[in-house]
């Protein structure tokens, strides 16, 4: 196997790409989820531009911060946005290799979304409002619930790859899919549920309460910060989703460097993106929400399927 | 100069400056002032020293005149000992120059004996990990452990004296174990020298006895879980730089020796050893934080996190053992470099976090959390460096904490690449092991920097806190900019690591890097270069100001003014999270770990033990009077009221018992035929 370089300029250019394409589709994807959850509930509800419309509102509003509020409340959106665009970057999204290895490695990635989780909950309580506070704390300690899971599954992965690297991973699993595929399927079903968790959603998240739960670091922000913040959280749902793409579906990518090639592995990837946004809302808008203090029995059934995939790996199934 | 001028200046330094502070007794401000000054100039030595050593690559071995026929003074300046002076050398320098102004809380309070102790203290530790002969090792690391426990009870509170007599009976507890080893290898190798000991070939029982004598008596020290009970007693009983040093260096100490003894001396020949280390270093680092998250006193806090790191570093060591064992050097190397970055990096933001603590202290003259808030904007340098603090012991990359907690990641990932069965299925479980201690940490230190720095002050004296002295902004100021240097600068100084783990290994240095990234081995498993990272975010962040300056309005600017929103009520500062509510749910849900924090800390029954010791004692004596003593002097009393018969008083009666006398004694010698 060939080892990891640092990037030529063509790859870090594509990485740039692929990470400002993700960040202007999010406000697309959270829009597309609430017409969705309008279409569920049979209302009328909003376009599927009105993201877009409601952060370009945002941003031109004065930002107005309460007086216990510090440097770590007004950095924190901008520390989202550039965590995930790291994230962003580092994805193989139209192509099997990373484009940006360096930030590839698995553990970093997953580590790069405990700083954005570090400073979200930490704004929270920088607010000094008891709603963000306590949105804070469920916020890390959901952090804690998944980790293990996410780190297992992906594990998994890993060890069947023999490779940290995402882009290694992708490339294996592209390449040699039928290896272990029980051990993978069940790493697969651990790492969505993970996903599925990460993006915010019920039953563990209810975005339009916006005064609990995960979206409780936000409630004092205002203006441009909460516009930077929205952004910050549809990108993070983006990533999050290509990331268990990318290791988990890595099909129909460019082989070569070429604008075709290129083109047509996007469209693939807006399928399967589509797809994987609209079983999430299928199953968000289906549950109810969960009591904060029973989390623990859902994600201990997420921690048992990843284990049961180790388990499968360990016996060559 | 050579090492050794060097090490004796460092050494000098130190012990001037407790003389001096002796010397000054009566003027404390001078005392403290000096012993700070001293420190600082022999920690700046020590970095020299090890800086020289390190990068020369040289083994530097020199005996000394010993006063004692059966001890040869030997010092050995290796890659590891070189290493650790390293690492003390640093935090004592920030420590040091903290101590200039922080000490003024103690003036009065013996600030000169802690100014003694305290460089004591650090010259047992310096000379400690250099010297190659049993006997001056078990004498250094009881000055060491006796100038700590001094420190410990330095304040003179109860709770300080209570938990100086824990630390206490835990030190000397492994000191005796750390002594039965190295006298059962003294036996086998007929001298007390190390380089005896490395020579020798023990049966598998006997190094297994050995090993197992020195790992808990070691670990006693290093605090590993079972044995920690001492760590949240007496670390926050000592003053804030003396705990960053406790805490940052001292359990070091421990680990060092478990290097030294399992590594160094018995060549890691079985791989259960390594197993046994693996395992105790994932049980404490999730038990560590565990415990940590549960508390409100942050030097308490603090100090469980100091059981959570050890053990990460254990993780690293066990990782290294199991490979030595099992022949495969790579991982060998690959998974001593985790651990000991990680015990660099560990000293380096864990006195970061003691002395930013202690700060808050200074200003608050509280421990409680609860008590302070509010303090990021009051103490904005303070602020910053325990940011930059907590961000690196909850490993957020590129800082340090996470550069070397990724290599033992990727050491864990080699292990169970290996094949073995057992090896391919307990790495994984300590992979699941360190990630949940990585949440749980990140977790803690949102909920550290959340409740102390962020909001509002929850407490008058909270209100009124102000920014500390210049002295105590660069102590914690170096050591943020040391946790920045060794996470961006990885690349350079993980060669160096690697050396001292190849010196460890006895193999070539590994790759592990490959121009400006970090590789483990080869570029085929992973890949990560800090400063590429650090320097991509930073060039990201024109992205979010781009998108400010494109679409934001120009009209009013951003404001800063009124109350958070309290669902339509006034206000309060009690409204805020506290401590407590911030981890009860989490509490509630890993409630039977907190449940076995009982069952497993042995503190309690050696108390007890202690206590039950002592009133055997105070019973017994009096048992020896009143069953020998008593009834023997009662008897000679009897004896002499019956004699007293004889005693009339009548001169003419004595005159009788002389002629009877006589008349016996003239009458013996002829009856027995004498002549």
């Amino acid at each position: 196997m060939q080892g990891l370089q640092m990037p030529s300029p063509e790859w870090i250019a594509l990485a740039i790409i692929q990470a400002f394409i993700m960040l202007s589709l999010a406000p697309l994807v959270t829009g597309g989820t609430r017409v969705l959850r309008a279409k569920m509930h049979s209302r009328q509800g909003p376009g599927v531009l009105q993201d877009y419309r409601d952060i370009g509102k945002l941003l031109r509003r004065q930002e107005l911060a309460p007086h216990p509020t510090g440097f770590v409340f007004r950095w924190t959106p901008t520390v989202m946005i550039v965590t995930m665009l790291l994230v962003g970057m580092a994805l193989p999204t139209v192509t099997n290799q990373s484009p940006f290895p360096i930030a590839g490695d698995i553990i970093t990635d997953i580590y790069l979304f405990a700083i954005f989780r570090f400073f979200f909950s930490l704004a929270g309580l920088d607010s000094g409002s008891i709603f963000a506070g306590l949105g804070a704390s469920r916020e890390v300690t959901l952090g804690v619930l998944v980790e293990p899971i996410l780190m297992l599954s992906i594990l998994v992965m890993v060890l069947i790859a023999g490779s940290s690297d995402l882009g290694l991973i992708s490339t294996h699993v592209a390449t040699q899919s039928m290896a272990v595929p029980g051990a993978m399927i069940l790493a697969g079903l651990a790492c969505a549920f993970v996903i599925f968790i990460e993006m915010g959603k019920l039953p563990f998240d209810c975005a339009e309460a916006e005064q609990e739960l995960q979206e409780g670091p936000l409630t004092e922000y205002s203006g441009s910060g909460l516009a930077m913040i929205k952004l910050g959280l549809g990108l993070k749902q983006v990533v999050v989703a290509q990331l268990f793409i990318a290791l988990f579906i890595p099909f129909g990518k460019a082989t070569e460097l070429t604008i075709p090639a290129l083109g047509l592995a996007t469209l693939v990837l807006l399928a399967k993106l589509f797809v994987i946004f609209l079983i999430a809302g299928v199953i968000e808008n289906s549950v109810a929400r969960t009591r904060f203090v029973k989390t623990h029995h859902l994600t201990w059934v997420g921690f048992g399927v990843a284990v049961l995939a180790f388990i499968f790996f360990l016996t060559g199934l | 100069m050579s090492p050794l001028d060097l090490l004796v200046l460092s050494l000098s330094l130190y012990l001037i400056g407790a003389l001096a502070t002796l010397l000054f007794k009566a003027n404390e401000p001078m005392a403290y002032k000096l012993s700070g000054v001293f420190g600082a100039a022999g920690g700046v030595v020590g970095v020299v020293l090890a800086l020289g050593a390190l990068l020369s690559g040289e083994v530097n071995v020199y005996q000394l005149p010993s006063p004692f026929y059966f001890a040869d003074l030997i010092v050995r300046i290796d890659l590891l000992g070189a290493f650790m002076i390293g690492v003390i050398s640093l935090i004592v320098i920030a420590a040091s120059i903290y101590s200039l102004s922080y000490m003024q809380e103690y003036e009065g309070k013996g600030a000169w004996a802690m100014g003694f102790f305290l460089n004591l203290f650090i010259a047992s530790m310096v000379a400690l990990v250099v010297c190659d002969n049993a006997f001056y090792f078990i004498v250094l690391f009881e000055a060491m452990s006796l100038a700590s426990y001094f420190l410990v009870i330095g304040e003179q509170s109860e709770k300080g004296v209570k938990a100086g007599l824990q630390y206490f009976l835990y030190a000397h507890g492994g000191s005796v174990l750390i002594m039965i080893a190295f006298f059962l290898m003294y036996r086998e190798a007929g001298s007390l020298n190390f380089d005896a000991f490395r020579q020798l070939s023990l049966d598998p029982t006997m190094a297994s006895i050995v090993f197992l004598l020195a790992f808990f008596g070691f670990g006693a020290k290093a605090g590993i879980i079972t044995l920690h009970g001492w760590l949240p007693q007496a670390h926050p009983a000592a003053p804030s730089h003396a705990s960053a040093l406790m805490s940052g260096v001292m359990v070091k100490v421990g680990v060092f020796g478990i290097i030294k003894v399992g590594i160094d001396l018995l060549g890691a020949d079985l791989l259960w050893w390594g197993y046994m280390v693996l395992a105790f270093g994932a049980v404490s680092s999730v038990l560590g934080v565990l415990y940590a998250l549960a508390e409100h006193d942050i030097k308490r806090l603090l100090a469980y996190h100091t059981v959570e790191n050890i053990g990460i570093i254990l993780m690293g060591v066990g990782v290294g053992m199991i490979g030595l064992a099992s022949g495969n050097d790579v991982i060998a190397a690959l998974g001593l470099l985790g651990g000991l970055y990680h015990l660099l990096n560990h000293a380096v933001f864990k006195g970061l976090l003691f002395l930013g603590a202690g700060s808050m202290i200074y200003r608050v003259h509280t421990k409680d959390m609860d008590s302070m808030g509010g303090l990021g904007k009051l103490m904005p340098y303070t602020a910053i460096a325990f940011l930059i603090g907590t961000m690196a012991i909850s490993a957020l990359p590129p800082l340090n904490g996470f550069v070397s907690e990724w290599f033992i990641y990727q050491s864990l990932i080699s292990m169970s690449k290996t094949g073995d069965l057992l090896m391919t299925s307990l790495a994984p479980v300590a992979v699941i092991m360190l990630a949940l201690t990585g949440a749980l940490a990140c977790m803690c230190f949102v909920k550290v920097y959340g409740i102390c720095f962020a909001g509002a002050p929850k407490t008058q004296a909270a209100a009124k806190a102000t920014e500390v002295p210049l002295c105590m902004n660069i102590g914690t100021m170096m050591l943020a900019l040391m946790c920045i240097i060794l996470g961006i600068g990885s690349p350079w100084i993980a060669p160096v690591i690697s050396s001292v783990a190849a010196e460890l290994v006895n193999s070539q240095a590994i790759v592990v890097q490959q121009g400006a990234a970090l590789v483990p081995v080869d570029g085929t498993q992973a890949i990560l270069s800090t400063p590429v990272i650090a320097v991509t975010l930073i060039a990201l962040l024109m992205v979010p100001a781009a998108i400010l300056r494109l679409f934001r309005g120009q009209k009013m600017a951003r404001r800063v003014a009124g109350d958070p929103w309290a669902c339509g009520y006034a206000v309060e500062d009690r409204m805020t999270v506290s401590a407590g509510s911030f981890t009860s749910t989490l509490r509630a849900m890993y409630e039977p770990l907190y449940r076995i924090r009982n069952i497993l800390n042995p503190a309690n029954r050696l108390l007890q033990g202690l206590t039950k010791t002592k009133q055997g004692a105070s019973q017994l004596e009096p048992q020896l009077d009143n069953r020998v003593v008593m009834p023997t002097v009662r008897l000679v009393q009897a004896l002499a009221r019956r004699v007293q018969v004889l005693q009339r008083g009548d001169f003419r009666v004595y005159c009788m018992y002389i002629v009877v006398a006589l008349f016996v004694l003239l009458i013996i010698p002829v009856e027995l035929g004498v002549n």
